[in-house]
């Protein structure tokens, strides 16, 4: 188990990568950290793979730190983001470098590298120079570097980034099952929702140097702590309606701008102010315009995805990503009506997922 | 690269090149062929490319003068000179380039070192040297005049400073990463320096080797004032041959053919390890 604990780093004397951070990686699990570009998730790595040193804070391999121990020493397999690849040896050296680092057999050394170029489909390239490789052929090649031998830890940044959609669906898969075999401890790092979705046992959501939130998919999928999450993960991303809470029978009711009523809330979130909902695409059915309950809203953009639709439509103070079957055709600015489902609501306040029994503290 | 061109513009082409070739090569080839001219047919006009070849000019430089040992004496300082210089120079590149040591004022302090002319430096080098020699470093290391060791010291100081800045951009060209990756992978930073960055630099390092032995095997200036006679370079050799009864322009011809060999295998070698494109296809294209 590796854990960060209290984790800052500063590049010079401004730039801040990490705040504060706390993170526990549990032994054989499948990381993702997920994050826009910048958010710090190459110097999370960096700190695991023992490359920088965290300005304070500790990190700890099963509770013993491990900040003074030299990377050669960590026992960490990396892929590198700009592939890092040994230009002056051919694919086939590269692959076996770190197993000839480790002394293993030439002839032990040549079984593996052929399996692995064989997993990551590049027999074919074996003697070439990596300068005469394609992108995703160079990628594969970090990749296969990263995983040919036996490693405490794998930390893999963007290792599939840079693939052509069809191969980076198989390396996908590849990766996921490869994972399951080796019942290895991996860290990756992606700027791709669907990536960390489907390849994670837990994800990591990081924001300017921030974890936002730790959780299985489907717990960031269906409780997203705020709303930097929520728009972060599932794609489309969710909607958010600005709304108020009025007091309703027995707890409180929500209201849009236009005074629709859309759902119910508990009664503590009357009186708030900054208050928010987040929508799936899938919650929201299209409906005749005009009808009773529902959300006028004008069709602003189609994106056409061939098995669905993804329609823009705004409501006039926000706009909701809805998904349509593909049947139906719309045109930009059409009005339809908007029947959203009050039971697959998110409600925020002041960005962060609203509790219950929230403090006031998020009161404006 | 297939490319049409027009017969006439090809023939210009070459035209032009062989043109170039001609303008650099002559010398070399004039050089060559008056080494093996008797002594009437060299200075003639008009002059002369069908005579009847000897052997004499290399005889007389050879056994007469013992020209060899004077190419003994630039091979032993030139290429220990080199070799401390790529030695020291890839460190401190290295360091200048990864940990920018000194901020880049050192590094262009090291360079400003160059600029400084080697005539006003020669006086002081010649009473340095001189009294080093005297002391018990000085003679075990051979640092006095006419000694190799004082020739070597001086040549590594006016060579460093360039060799130095020469390398630390082809340093700068090898990403960061190479080595991190090298590390995770189980080298320590020594073995990452031998198995990664040095083979990556060996373009550069091999410029900067041709560039010094090339510098120390022309050198005049400081091998003319530093030795008399035991530790005479090639240059000064040649330039025994200007005697009292004249300039003995065959036997000259004859001693630089010889001298020049050497440096042409040389750079012929090295050739192969000067191709940039090593360092190709390092970073993400």
């Amino acid at each position: 188990m590796y854990a960060l604990v209290d984790v800052h780093k500063r590049y010079g004397l401004r730039t801040v990568a990490l705040r504060r951070l706390n993170l526990e990686i549990r032994t054989g699990e499948f990381f993702v950290l997920y994050g826009p570009a910048g958010a710090g998730k190459s110097t999370i790595l960096n700190l695991l793979a023992g490359l920088t040193k965290p300005t304070t804070g500790d990190v700890r391999r099963n509770g013993q730190s491990i900040v003074h121990v030299p990377p050669e020493r960590r026992d960490a397999a990396m892929a590198f983001e700009n592939y890092a690849l040994y230009s002056h040896l051919s694919v086939a050296e590269n692959l076996a470098f770190p197993l000839r680092a480790a002394g293993l057999p030439k002839a032990e050394i040549e079984t593996r590298v052929n399996r692995i170029a064989g997993v990551l489909g590049i027999p074919h390239v074996l003697h070439r120079r990596p300068g005469f490789l394609s992108g995703g052929q160079r990628q594969r090649v970090a990749l296969g570097r990263a995983i040919i031998r036996p490693a405490d830890i794998y930390l893999l940044d963007e290792p599939i980034g840079h693939l052509d959609a069809k191969l980076r669906h198989r390396m996908r898969a590849e990766l996921k099952a490869l994972a399951v075999e080796m019942k290895a401890t991996i860290v990756f790092t992606t700027t791709s929702s669907k990536e960390a979705l489907a390849l994670a046992d837990r994800i990591g959501i990081l924001n300017a140097g921030r974890l936002e939130q730790v959780g299985t998919p489907a717990e960031l999928y269906n409780a997203p702590a705020n709303t930097f999450v929520a728009s972060f993960i599932g794609d489309p991303p969710m909607s958010f309606l600005s709304v108020t809470a009025r007091p309703d029978d027995m707890a409180a009711a929500l209201y849009t701008a236009d005074g629709q009523r859309i759902g119910t809330a508990p009664a503590s979130a009357v009186g708030l102010t900054g208050l928010q909902v987040g929508i799936r695409s899938n919650a929201i059915q299209m409906v005749e315009p005009g009808a009773a309950g529902t959300l006028a809203g004008r069709v602003e953009v189609v994106e056409h995805l061939g098995h669905s639709n993804i329609a823009v439509i705004s409501t006039g103070k926000d706009e909701l990503q809805v998904s349509t079957e593909a049947e139906i055709r719309l045109r930009p600015g059409e009005t339809v009506g908007l029947q959203i489902d009050p039971a697959k609501l998110h409600l925020f306040s002041g960005g962060a997922a609203f509790a219950d029994a929230a403090p006031a503290r998020n009161v404006a | 690269m297939q490319r049409k061109t027009s017969i006439p513009l090809e023939v210009l082409r070459y035209g032009a090149i062989f043109l170039v070739l001609g303008f650099f090569v002559f010398p070399i080839f004039w050089m060559v062929l008056t080494s093996f001219k008797p002594e009437s047919a060299i200075m003639v006009s008009p002059p002369r490319f069908l005579f009847t070849p000897t052997l004499d000019n290399y005889y007389h430089a050879i056994v007469d003068k013992n020209f060899f040992f004077y190419i003994k004496n630039t091979l032993i300082i030139s290429v220990i000179s080199t070799a401390i210089v790529v030695f020291i120079g890839s460190l401190a590149a290295y360091s200048f380039a990864r940990y920018n040591v000194g901020d880049g004022h050192i590094l262009f302090f090291i360079l400003s070192t160059k600029m400084m002319p080697a005539i006003a430096v020669i006086l002081p080098y010649f009473l340095i040297f001189r009294d080093v020699g005297k002391t018990a470093v000085g003679k075990a290391l051979h640092l006095g005049l006419d000694q190799h060791g004082a020739l070597i010291v001086s040549y590594v100081m006016f060579n460093l400073p360039f060799a130095i800045w020469l390398l630390v951009s082809f340093f700068q060209d090898i990403p960061r990463s190479l080595e991190h990756s090298a590390r995770l992978d189980g080298l320590s930073r020594l073995q990452v320096l031998r198995k990664v960055t040095f083979p990556l630099a060996a373009p550069g390092i091999a410029v900067t080797a041709v560039f010094t032995l090339i510098f120390c095997w022309n050198e005049f200036l400081f091998a003319y004032i530093l030795t008399r006679k035991l530790a005479s370079t090639v240059t000064v050799g040649v330039e025994s041959f200007f005697t009292l009864q004249g300039i003995l322009w065959g036997p000259v011809a004859a001693a630089a053919t010889i001298s020049v060999a050497p440096m042409l295998v040389f750079v012929l070698v090295m050739q192969r390890y000067m191709v940039r494109g090593l360092t190709f296809g390092a970073v993400r294209g």
